[in-house]
Parts: C-alpha cells; sequence; structure tokens
C-alpha cells in the first residue's frame, strides 16, 4: 500500500507492505465511505432507506454496517493499546479532535436527554455531562484507545439505533417547538451521513497507525470525503433539474434528412431558373424554438432564452468597459488613500446590496426616462449596474496582483505609463477580469426581481421580441445601403421570470413547463461560462505558452 | 509626460528594495540602522578620496546628490563624475544606498512616491532633474537592468522589440501592412542584433515565438539585457544583474558586461567584490549612511585603498 507507514522505524525505513491493522481498518473505511454515499443517497430519495437491496431494507444495511465500522474501531483501538497491534500512537489523541468529538456527545447526550428521557430543563446537564466524557476520553487516554474509543462509540451507538429501529425508516419526530416533523426518510439518511464520515475518519487514523502518520491519513480521508459529498450535493441539484426537465424540453423534437433544393438562382442572359439540389438537415425543437401561444403545438419559451440573452450581452457591454476602466484608474492612476478606500467600501456595498432595490430604482428611474414603458434597455442598464461593481472589484483584484517589475521595466526602458497599462498590465490582468465577469454573468443571468419591475409585461409571449429590425442591404436610392435599426426600448420577457411566472401562477402539481424552462436556463448559463471559460483559456494561454 | 506626479502606491516596493535589504546576518542591519554596520570603525570622510581623474568629458556627472525616503537620508551629498564607455561598479554593503544611487541616475526614484531627489545629475551636460526633462528619452538613453530577471509574458521575440515598438520605431500588425509600412524585416534584424549583443541569441533562435518565461533564469536576464540594448541607450544601468543567478550564468553576464563598455557607459551595483573587481574600470564604494567613501581605479581600491574602512569592508571585516 502507498500508505504504507514504517511499522517498526527503528529498525526499518520501508515499511512491510501491510499488516492486519491495515486490512481491518482499510475495510472499515471502504464500508464508512459507503454507508456515508447511501446516506446521500436516501436523502436525495434516489434510494429511499425504506427500500430493500437484496432482501434486506436499506436501514437495516446502514444500521449494521455503522455498527461493524464502530465495533471494528473500537476493537482495533484495544488491540493497538494491548499491543496486539502495531502501531506508534501519540500519547493524547490532540485537543481539536477531542474538542470536535465532545461537541458531538455534547449533541447526543443532548438529544436523549431532550427527548429520550424527556427531561425538560435539565437536558443540557446530560448534554454537558456526555460531552465532557466525550472529550475527556479523547484528550486523557492515550490516543489509539481515547480516539477510538470517543468516536467509534459514537458510531456503534448511531449504528445501534439504526439498526434497532430506534429510529427507523417509519421513525417521525416532532420536536417541541419546531413546526417541523422528521420522518425516518430523512433521519436515517443524516445519521448515516454523520456516523459514516466520523467512522470513515476514526478508522484511517487507525489506517495510519495513529501519531502523526494517522493524522495525515484521517486529515485525508476527512477532506476527501467532504469534497465527494460536496461534488455529490452539486451533481444532486443538477440532477433532480435534469430528471425533471429533460422530458419536457425535449417534448416533440422531429428531425429528417432529406433531398432538396439548396439554392437556385437566374444566370443572367438566361431566361430559366437553376436549383441546386442537395441533402438538407431539418430540425425542429419546439420547446426552444417557439413561443407561447395557440398556433404553436407545444409552448415553447424562445421569446424568453432571446430576452435573457439580449439582457446578459446589454449588461455586460454596459458594464465591463466601465468597470475595467474605474479598476484601471483606481489602480494605476489614483493616489491610494482615502479616496480609494472610500470607493472599495461602496463597490463593495453595491455589490451586496439586493437586487430588487436595483430593480425599484431602474423603476423609479430609468422607465420613465427611457420611453416610459419597461424595456429591454432599462432591464439591461439596471443589470449592468449590478453587474459593474463586481466587475471593478475583480479587476482590481487582478491588476493590483499583476507584479510591479513588469511596470519598472516598462518604465525603464521609457515606455509611458498609458502605453504600459495598454500592452503589459492589462493583458496580464485579463484573465482574472474574464473570471470576474463569468461570475457576475451567472449572477445576473438568473435575477428576477429587478426583471419583473423594469423589463417585461407580458410572462409568456407568443413572439420574439425583435430587437434588430431589417437586415443590411443595398437600396436604390440615396444612400444606396440601408442599416438595420435596433430597438432595445421594447419589452421582453426572460428565462427567469418566466419560470417565477410559471410557478406563481397556479398551474398546480403539473410544473414540467417551469422543469423544462429551469434546464433550459441552467444550459443558457453554462454556455455563457462556456464562452467565459474559453476566453479565460485563451488570455491564460498567451501569457504562459 | 512627467512622473513627478507619480501617485501609484509602490512606496513599499521601493523602500523593500533600497532601504531594507537581506541581510544573512540580522544583527549586521539592526547595527546599520542604529550608524554603522558592526565592525565599522569611525573616520573622517576626505574630499581627495572621491576625486577621480581621468580624460575626456564625463558621461554622467554628479553633484551633492541627496535622497530621502520620507526623513530617511538614504543618500548623502554625493559626487562623482562617470567616464564614458567603461564599466564603473558600485560597492558597498547592504542598505548603503548604491542602488537608490543607482536608480536616481535616470529618474527610477520619481517612481517611488515617498522619495525625494535633491542635487544635480548631468547626463553629458545636460541637467536631468529640470522641469521639462522628457522622461521617455531620458530614459530611452539610460537604460536599465534590474537585480531579478523581469521579461514581460510575451514571446522572445516580442518582449526584444517592445521598446523600439512602443516608440513608434517598429510598427507591424495589421493597419501597417496594410498601408505597406510593415518593418517585419526592420524587426527581424533588431531582434537578432540584440540578442547577438546581449549573447543570447544562438541559445533561442529557433524559439524566438515562445514565452519568455520558459527561459532559464540566466537566459532571462540576458533577454532583459537585450530588451534594454533593443532601444539603443548610451547608459545601461544595472542593478546587481548576476546576484540571482547561479556561477556559469554570472560568468556569462559579466564577460557580456565587458564585452558591452566598447560601445556603452556600464553603471553595475554588485554585493560580490570579486565580480567588482573582474568587470569594472573603477569602482566607488559606499559606506553605511549612503555616504561615497572613495571612488577611484578599480586596482586602486582594491589593492591600496585610501580608507581604513574601505579597507575593512574590502578585507571582510564587515559587511
Amino acid at each position: 500500500m502507498s500508505l504504507g507507514t514504517s511499522v517498526d522505524s527503528a529498525e526499518t525505513l520501508v515499511g512491510e507492505t501491510s499488516t492486519t491493522r491495515e486490512y481491518a481498518s482499510g475495510g472499515l473505511v471502504v464500508l464508512s465511505f459507503l454507508a456515508f454515499a447511501v446516506g446521500l443517497l436516501g436523502l436525495f430519495q434516489y434510494l429511499p432507506v425504506d427500500t430493500s437491496v437484496a432482501g434486506l431494507p436499506v436501514a437495516t444495511l446502514l444500521g449494521g454496517s455503522l455498527t461493524l465500522v464502530g465495533a471494528g474501531t473500537v476493537a482495533l483501538g484495544v488491540g493497538s493499546y494491548t499491543g496486539a497491534l502495531d502501531s506508534e500512537p501519540s500519547h493524547t489523541g490532540g485537543l481539536v479532535s477531542a474538542g470536535f468529538l465532545g461537541l458531538i456527545w455534547f449533541v447526543v447526550g443532548g438529544l436523549v436527554g431532550a427527548q429520550t428521557l424527556g427531561l425538560s430543563t435539565a437536558w443540557p446537564v446530560v448534554a454537558l455531562l456526555t460531552g465532557l466524557a466525550g472529550t475527556g476520553v479523547a484528550l486523557l487516554a492515550r490516543e489509539d484507545l481515547g480516539v477510538t474509543v470517543s468516536a467509534g462509540s459514537f458510531v456503534l451507538l448511531s449504528g445501534v439505533v439504526v439498526l434497532s429501529g430506534l429510529v427507523g425508516p417509519g421513525w417521525s419526530w416532532d420536536p417541541e417547538s419546531f413546526s417541523i416533523v422528521l420522518t425516518g426518510l430523512v433521519g436515517v439518511p443524516v445519521i448515516a451521513l454523520f456516523a459514516g464520515l466520523v467512522g470513515a475518519w476514526t478508522a484511517a487514523r487507525v489506517y495510519g497507525g495513529f501519531g502523526a502518520q494517522g493524522r495525515q491519513t484521517g486529515a485525508y480521508v476527512l477532506v476527501g470525503t467532504n469534497a465527494a459529498g460536496m461534488l455529490a450535493l452539486l451533481a444532486a441539484v443538477v440532477g433532480f433539474i435534469v430528471v425533471r426537465g429533460f422530458a419536457p424540453m425535449t417534448e416533440g423534437i422531429r428531425y429528417g434528412l432529406f433531398w432538396g433544393p439548396v439554392t437556385w438562382f437566374n444566370p443572367p442572359l438566361l431566361d430559366s431558373w437553376v436549383i441546386v439540389e442537395g441533402p438538407i438537415v431539418w430540425f425542429y425543437w419546439p420547446f426552444v424554438m417557439e413561443g407561447y401561444g395557440l398556433n404553436t403545438p407545444i409552448d415553447g419559451i424562445l421569446p424568453a432564452i432571446v430576452g435573457t440573452v439580449w439582457l446578459v450581452v446589454g449588461a455586460v457591454a454596459f458594464a465591463v468597459p466601465l468597470g475595467v476602466g474605474a479598476a484601471v484608474f483606481l489602480t494605476e492612476y489614483a493616489e491610494q488613500g482615502r479616496f480609494t478606500f472610500l470607493v472599495e467600501i461602496s463597490t463593495n456595498g453595491l455589490w451586496s446590496t439586493p437586487s430588487i432595490v436595483y430593480g425599484l430604482f431602474g423603476l423609479a428611474f430609468l422607465v420613465p426616462r427611457l420611453g416610459n414603458t419597461p424595456s429591454l434597455l432599462s432591464g439591461q442598464l439596471v443589470l449592468g449596474f449590478m453587474l459593474l461593481p463586481l466587475v471593478v472589484i475583480t479587476s482590481r483584484e487582478s491588476l493590483k496582483s499583476v507584479p510591479d517589475e513588469y511596470r519598472d521595466a516598462s518604465a525603464a526602458l521609457g515606455v509611458s505609463r498609458w502605453e504600459t497599462i495598454k500592452s503589459v498590465v492589462l493583458p496580464a490582468a485579463m484573465p482574472g477580469v474574464v473570471t470576474g465577469v463569468i461570475l457576475g454573468v451567472g449572477r445576473i443571468a438568473g435575477e428576477t426581481a429587478p426583471i419583473l419591475l423594469v423589463t417585461t409585461s407580458s410572462p409568456f409571449p407568443s413572439e420574439v421580441t425583435n430587437v434588430i429590425q431589417g437586415g443590411f442591404r443595398f437600396t436604390g436610392s440615396f444612400p444606396f445601403v440601408a442599416v438595420p435599426t435596433v430597438d432595445l426600448v421594447q419589452t421582453s420577457s426572460a428565462l427567469p421570470y418566466q419560470l417565477f411566472a410559471v410557478i406563481g401562477a397556479g398551474l398546480g402539481e403539473n410544473l414540467d413547463f417551469a422543469w423544462g424552462t429551469a434546464l433550459v436556463l441552467l444550459l443558457v448559463v453554462l454556455c455563457l461560462y462556456a464562452v467565459g471559460i474559453a476566453s479565460r483559456l485563451y488570455f491564460r494561454r498567451k501569457l504562459n505558452a | 509626460m512627467s512622473e513627478s506626479t507619480q501617485t501609484r502606491d509602490d512606496a513599499q516596493h521601493g523602500d523593500e528594495q533600497t532601504t531594507t535589504p537581506a541581510t544573512s546576518d540580522p544583527s549586521a542591519y539592526e547595527d546599520a540602522s542604529a550608524g554603522t554596520t558592526a565592525g565599522e570603525t569611525d573616520e573622517q570622510l576626505r574630499e581627495e578620496w572621491t576625486q577621480y581623474a581621468f580624460e575626456g568629458e564625463p558621461k554622467l556627472s554628479v553633484e551633492d546628490l541627496d535622497v530621502f525616503y520620507g526623513d530617511d537620508h538614504a543618500i548623502q551629498s554625493v559626487s562623482m563624475d562617470i567616464p564614458r564607455n567603461s564599466v564603473t561598479a558600485l560597492i558597498g554593503p547592504s542598505g548603503c544606498g548604491k542602488s537608490t544611487f543607482l536608480r536616481s541616475l535616470n529618474r527610477m526614484n520619481d517612481r517611488i512616491k515617498s522619495a525625494r531627489v535633491e542635487g544635480s545629475v548631468e547626463l553629458d551636460g545636460q541637467e536631468i532633474y529640470q522641469d521639462g526633462v522628457d522622461l521617455v528619452e531620458l530614459r530611452k538613453r539610460v537604460g536599465m537592468v534590474f537585480q531579478a530577471p523581469n521579461p514581460f509574458p510575451k514571446s522572445i521575440r516580442d518582449n526584444v522589440s517592445y521598446g523600439p515598438r512602443k516608440h513608434g520605431e517598429i510598427r507591424t500588425g495589421l493597419v501597417p501592412r496594410l498601408l505597406g509600412r510593415d518593418d517585419s524585416g526592420a524587426e527581424d534584424d533588431l531582434v537578432e542584433r540584440s540578442l547577438r549583443q546581449a549573447a543570447l541569441y544562438d541559445e533561442v533562435k529557433d524559439r524566438l515565438d515562445d514565452n519568455a518565461l520558459g527561459l532559464s533564469g540566466g537566459q532571462q536576464q540576458r533577454l532583459c539585457i537585450a530588451r534594454c540594448l533593443a532601444v539603443d541607450p548610451e547608459v545601461i544601468l544595472m542593478d546587481e544583474p548576476a546576484s540571482a543567478l547561479d556561477p556559469i550564468a554570472t560568468s556569462k553576464i559579466e564577460d557580456l558586461i565587458e564585452d558591452l563598455a566598447e560601445d556603452y557607459t556600464v553603471v553595475v551595483v554588485t554585493h560580490n567584490m570579486q565580480q567588482a573587481a573582474r568587470i569594472s574600470d573603477q569602482t566607488a564604494v559606499f559606506l553605511t549612511g549612503g555616504e561615497l567613501v572613495e571612488y577611484d581605479d578599480t586596482d586602486k581600491i582594491f589593492e591600496n585603498p585610501e580608507s581604513q574602512r574601505v579597507e575593512d569592508y574590502i578585507t571582510g571585516k564587515f559587511g
């Protein structure tokens, strides 16, 4: 094993390949991790604890594994203490570990005291006593005994509670003075998650043979399990939306490939048309290619998608040049003092201002001045105002992190400050600036409140807001070209607003349209991210290639 | 374009470079801030120790130069004439103000907010500390190479052509190409010539478009020298150019400095006394408190110094 500790460091530099302790504790780590994973699946109802796997209810399996892990770690600890197993324990489990275990036992004691024993006001006494016992054992006994007994008996207790059905699938808990009811479908997975984490950590410490190596292994497993849990949580949230939104989103997709006229033209001096035929791919996706109306087979959300894209494009076009310019001035030109400090405070404050406040400002100030109607332009400006502080903050940070050596080197070559900023400082800061814009776009693309106030009229438009009207074309009269007109003073829908409207429209249990919209919103934001990440990679490669 | 209204807060950075150098012996530094370096004897400075006679007009002429960082008096009334087409070494213990002195020769101290300069520095008889001095022109004529190699995160070619390009002497890119004024050929010539002068061309000729940060430390420093040479300066200031490099890279830089002295006036700050003895024609010794103690032929300084303190310093009794 790569983690192989030197079992007898006094005599051998390279530890034996593995020992009984490593086999046993390694198995317990895996078992704990499995309990953690099953708990996570159970919590998100992918594998509810009242289902059966291989003839046994999931709850029983969880309880059994936790019991095994708890009993096993205690046994290994005792084995190490009596000298039956090789290890290198410290004389104490460590203050942090002991405090942490004390906290766990405090909670256990509190719950038992208040709920099981029914003590009304005396439960803190029980909690304090168990907490002190948990801390004391871990702190005062030698590490191998203290940590395994304190942590292992907690895992053992959790396992027994679940295994005996004390907290089983049918269990429900209605805590006084809280208006929630906790059922076994939630309670068992939560216990499994927590006890699994503690069990994995303890078993990993045993695996490392206690001491410094044991703490290292324990921390590694704890952090790793934690990271895996975070990723799983993220995947569960996204999966939740994808599972529910995929069917409504893809409803009615048709496609085909057929032979047909690709282009046709009338050659001069020839009184007939030439038609070129070729294969044509035909693709129809009503949910994202249609509006909401009676004459479409399936109601779609194209107007909202277009609206969201216009809003984000407008906000970025407004905020990024202004924000980067302000950051350049503040970092490269302005005297660092009270003024820049004040600007820093106020940009931080603006970034944390609730979006509905921006929306109200837009409604009261922008809308009356921009056509006196809710419009895309007002929405773009309001979202731009929201994006601006983040662009300033992140751009300032990345400009500050550009080494002064670059500026010195450039100045020593007699290059003016503006040229230096343009050709050395800004390119070096670009990846950071783009990161800031990516973060900001993620926020404003999902913003509902300001859009509700300043941009929308109807939540379910059937037509796309026609921002660019008339194409670029040549005309017969002066000036012989016609440029498209851009009309931003029109109402539009947007994906988050539409989502809000669907949910608020009282469609009851059938939220298919909402899930489909949510999935499309997620995909649109991901596409914007992809553009941002690609440009960041481009700028970074230019610096490091 | 005047940088006297310099506002960017790089005071800290500058102070670090010039007033709090890393001494291997902390107690020496503490003593230095109190007055003298440990082991340094007191003695009166004599004017004639810094009178160095040479033929011809001086390239740089410094008269009663004082530099202050806030209340800190970093350079005390230094006067010295630097002859053209030679190597002048500035040596002295850490914190004695030799880097500060060097930076005041092309007004890089203007970039430090708290720095204040009094006195006179003349380049070819023209005062550089007067109103209306064009800092762009000054720094084109008096180039600088820093202690740590600091190439830009650009290609080797772009690093070398950066100065001329920004000064409008070389035009490449889409617009000049469309206007028929593309100087790509001239750029290639300039890059090759500068890299050859810096003894780097043969090592990088096949990868001129690679990022300069991929070069080794010694190569990066020679690239910085090439970048400095590309703007065709008359004086090159070097602030401990080899202190961050290994012995082989150092010897390459030293050879290079000696070659450069045929066409350029080189002023080099160094910690390394053997290096000063090897490469320089004349040596100025700065000692604690920012005073110029002795300035003479390098051989004279190293073999028969007038000042007891200089002798102590050179023989390694302190510093």
